[in-house]
C-alpha cells in the first residue's frame, strides 16, 4: 500500500469517526435536555408513569433517527469529501516526492553533477532535497577522487615504466652481455611492453570516464572496415586453426570515429580468436535490422558461465582468474569495446552458452542513405 | 646529427643520451624549459627531443617560442599523457613529431633519422634487399626466381620493411604505417603478420633476412 493510500484512508476515516462523535454528542444533547426539560415541568398531563416513558421513548427514537438521517444525508458525503480531498492533499504534499524519486533514478555515475532543483521555502521536503543534493556532490566528488587516482597513477607510472624500458631495450641489444643475459633482458622487456600497455589501456578509459576523449564524428562504411577486420582474423587465427567466416556484410554507413571503430573490430575478433580451441570457428555478419547496423561476432570456445556473463565487460574481469596468463591480453579488451560502442549510442550485448557458441552483438544508429 | 634533449627526469635522459650516442648522434641534455630554450636559440641543432612536462617553462611553451624566433629546427614532443588533445596541440603549435611516454627508444632513434632525411627518401620503383626484390609497381615480391603472391596488407608491410632496411621498425611504427593504427590494437598482429611474410619469403632461403628484436620490432637486412 503506498503511502498516499495509507494516509487517504486513515484520513477519511479521522473524518468520519469526527462525524460520528459529533453526531453522537449533538444526540446526548439533545436527549438531556429534552429530559432535563420534561422532569423540570413535572407531569404536566398528569398522565400515569408507564405512559409517559413510552411516549418519552418514542421521542427518543425519532431524534435518534433524525440524527441517523442527517448523519447519512450530510455525514457519508462529508466523508467521501475527506476521500477526494485529502486524496488530492496527499498528491499535492507528496508531488515533491514523486519528482524526488524520479530524479535519483535518473541518476548514474554519469551525471552525478545535476543538482535537484529546490522550492526554497525551507519545509521538510525542501531539506529532503537539499540534503539530497549534498549527498550526491560527495558521490560526484568520490568518483571524481577515483578518476584522478587512476589517471595519476597511472602517468605517474609511466616514467619509471620509460626509464626500465629503455634500459632493458639497450640491455637487450648490448653486444657485450651474454646471450642469456640478453634473452633474459628480452624476456623482461616483454613483461615490461605488457605493464605499459595494461597501463595505456587503463587511462584510456579513465579519460574516456571523464569524457576527455574526443571521437570523430563523420561518415564511416562499416561493411569495409568489417570486411579489413575479417581479413585480418583469418590472419590472426591461422596458427590457433580457427576458421574465420564471413556471412552477410550488407553496404552501410554510420557516423563515427573510423579509428575507434577498428579498434571495437580488431578488440571483438580478436577475442572471438583467442578464446576458442583448434578447429573451431568464428563468424563475423553486418546486417542493417530495423534502421540500425548490426554487427554480431559469433565463436565457438569454452564459453562463458550465465553467473558470470554480466561480467564479461569489467575492466580485468578473467572467467578463469588462474588461467589469465595462458591467454595474452590486458585484460581491457571488451572494457574499450563497450565504451567505444557506447561513445557511438550504440549497445553491446554478451551471449554465451558454456561449450556453445560465443555471440557479441554490437547495435550502432545507422546514417540516413 | 646533432640533437638536444630537453627532459627533466634524469634517467630518462641519461638512457635516452646514452641510446642516441650509441646511434652516432652528437647530444646535448637540459633539464628544464629555459636552459633547453636558451641552448635551442643558440646552438643550431639538427633535431631537438622535448618533454613537454617540464619544471619552470614547458615543452609546449619553448616549442612556441622557438617557432616565434623563426627558429625551424624540427621537434619531437616527449609526453607522459599521451592524450589525443595534446598531440594536436603540439603538432598545431609546430611539432614535427610526437611520442608518448613509455616509448622504445629505437622508435626515437627511427623517428629522429626520418626527420634528418625527410624529403629525400627513396623513390625506386624496385626495392631490394640481399636478393629479395619488390616492384612496387606491379606489387609482386621474387626471391631466388620465384614469384610471390601478396595479400594488400602483407604488400604494405613489405614495402615498409624494405624502405627501412637495415634499421629497426618498432611494433608502433609498423601499426601506425601499415595499419594505420593510432591506438595500441591490444593483440600480436603483426607478430602473426610478420610470421606470415618470413614463412613465405625468408624460410625456404639462405641468408636470412628477417631478424627479430626482441621487444621492439623488427628489421630487414642481409647480416643479422
Amino acid at each position: 500500500m503506498t503511502i498516499r493510500t495509507r494516509l487517504t484512508l486513515w484520513y477519511s476515516g479521522v473524518f468520519f469517526l469526527s462525524s460520528v462523535i459529533i453526531g453522537a454528542v449533538a444526540y446526548r444533547e439533545f436527549v438531556v435536555e429534552h429530559r432535563e426539560l420534561l422532569g423540570r415541568d413535572g407531569h404536566p398531563s398528569g398522565e400515569p408513569e408507564h405512559e409517559r416513558f413510552e411516549d418519552e421513548e418514542a421521542e427518543e427514537a425519532e431524534v435518534l433517527e433524525h440524527i441517523v438521517q442527517i448523519g447519512a444525508w450530510f455525514g457519508l458525503p462529508a466523508a467521501l469529501l475527506g476521500l477526494v480531498g485529502g486524496w488530492f492533499l496527499v498528491r499535492q504534499a507528496l508531488a515533491p516526492v514523486a519528482e524526488l524519486t524520479a530524479a535519483a533514478g535518473r541518476i548514474t555515475e554519469h551525471n552525478l553533477e545535476e543538482r535537484l532543483p529546490r522550492s526554497g521555502n525551507g519545509d521538510e521536503l525542501d531539506r529532503l532535497t537539499e540534503v539530497f543534493n549534498g549527498m550526491t556532490a560527495r558521490l560526484a566528488g568520490s568518483f571524481q577522487r577515483i578518476r584522478e587516482f587512476t589517471l595519476n597513477a597511472s602517468h605517474e607510472l609511466k616514467t619509471p615504466l620509460t626509464v626500465l624500458q629503455g634500459e632493458l631495450e639497450a640491455a637487450s641489444l648490448d653486444p657485450e652481455l651474454s646471450a642469456a643475459h640478453r634473452e633474459r633482458c628480452g624476456t623482461q622487456l616483454d613483461e615490461v611492453q605488457r605493464l605499459a600497455q595494461i597501463v595505456d589501456g587503463l587511462s584510456l578509459l579513465t579519460k574516456a570516464d571523464a569524457g576527455l576523449v574526443p571521437l570523430a564524428h563523420a561518415p564511416v562504411r562499416l561493411d569495409e572496415l568489417v570486411q579489413d577486420a575479417f581479413a585480418d582474423a583469418q590472419i590472426l587465427a591461422q596458427p590457433r586453426e580457427v576458421a574465420v567466416r564471413l556471412g552477410a556484410c550488407e553496404p552501410l554507413t554510420i557516423r563515427g570515429d573510423r579509428n575507434r571503430l577498428r579498434q571495437l573490430l580488431l578488440n571483438l575478433t580478436d577475442n572471438a580468436v583467442k578464446y576458442n580451441y583448434a578447429g573451431g570457428l568464428v563468424t563475423i555478419a553486418l546486417e542493417a535490422a530495423e534502421g540500425r547496423a548490426r554487427l554480431t561476432i559469433e565463436n565457438t570456445g569454452a564459453g562463458v558461465p550465465s553467473d558470470l556473463q554480466s561480467r564479461v565487460f569489467e575492466r580485468f574481469f578473467r572467467v578463469d582468474p588462474s588461467h589469465h596468463n595462458e591467454i595474452e591480453g590486458s585484460g581491457l579488451g571488451l572494457s574499450t569495446a563497450r565504451w567505444i560502442v557506447s561513445a557511438h549510442r550504440g549497445e553491446i550485448s554478451f551471449a554465451s552458452e558454456p561449450g556453445g557458441l560465443t555471440t557479441v552483438a554490437v547495435s550502432l544508429a545507422m546514417e540516413a542513405p | 646529427m646533432r640533437v638536444l634533449v630537453v627532459e627533466d627526469h634524469q634517467n630518462t635522459a641519461a638512457f635516452v643520451r646514452k641510446a642516441l650516442l650509441a646511434e652516432g648522434f652528437a647530444v646535448d641534455v637540459c633539464g628544464n624549459g629555459e636552459d633547453g630554450l636558451m641552448a635551442a636559440l643558440t646552438t643550431p641543432y639538427d633535431a631537438i627531443v622535448l618533454d613537454i612536462m617540464l619544471p619552470g617553462r614547458d615543452g609546449l611553451s619553448v616549442l612556441r617560442q622557438l617557432r616565434d624566433r623563426l627558429n625551424a629546427t624540427p621537434v619531437i614532443l616527449l609526453s607522459a599523457r599521451g592524450e589525443v588533445d595534446e598531440r594536436i596541440e603540439g603538432l598545431n603549435t609546430g611539432a614535427d613529431d610526437y611520442l608518448p611516454k613509455p616509448f622504445v627508444v629505437a622508435e626515437l632513434v627511427a623517428r629522429l633519422r626520418a626527420l634528418g632525411r625527410r624529403g629525400n627518401e627513396s623513390r625506386a620503383t624496385v626495392l631490394r634487399v640481399g636478393d629479395l626484390r619488390l616492384d612496387t609497381v606491379s606489387r609482386a615480391a621474387r626471391r631466388g626466381g620465384q614469384e610471390f603472391d601478396l595479400t594488400a596488407r602483407e604488400y604494405r608491410l613489405l614495402e615498409f620493411l624494405m624502405r627501412s632496411a637495415g634499421r629497426i621498425c618498432t611494433r608502433t611504427a609498423i601499426l601506425e604505417k601499415v595499419w594505420d593504427y593510432d591506438f595500441d590494437p591490444g593483440s600480436n598482429i603483426v607478430d602473426v603478420y610478420l610470421k606470415r611474410l618470413r614463412e613465405k619469403l625468408d624460410a625456404g632461403f639462405e641468408p636470412k633476412l628477417f631478424h627479430t628484436v626482441r621487444g621492439v620490432g623488427y628489421v630487414l637486412k642481409e647480416v643479422p
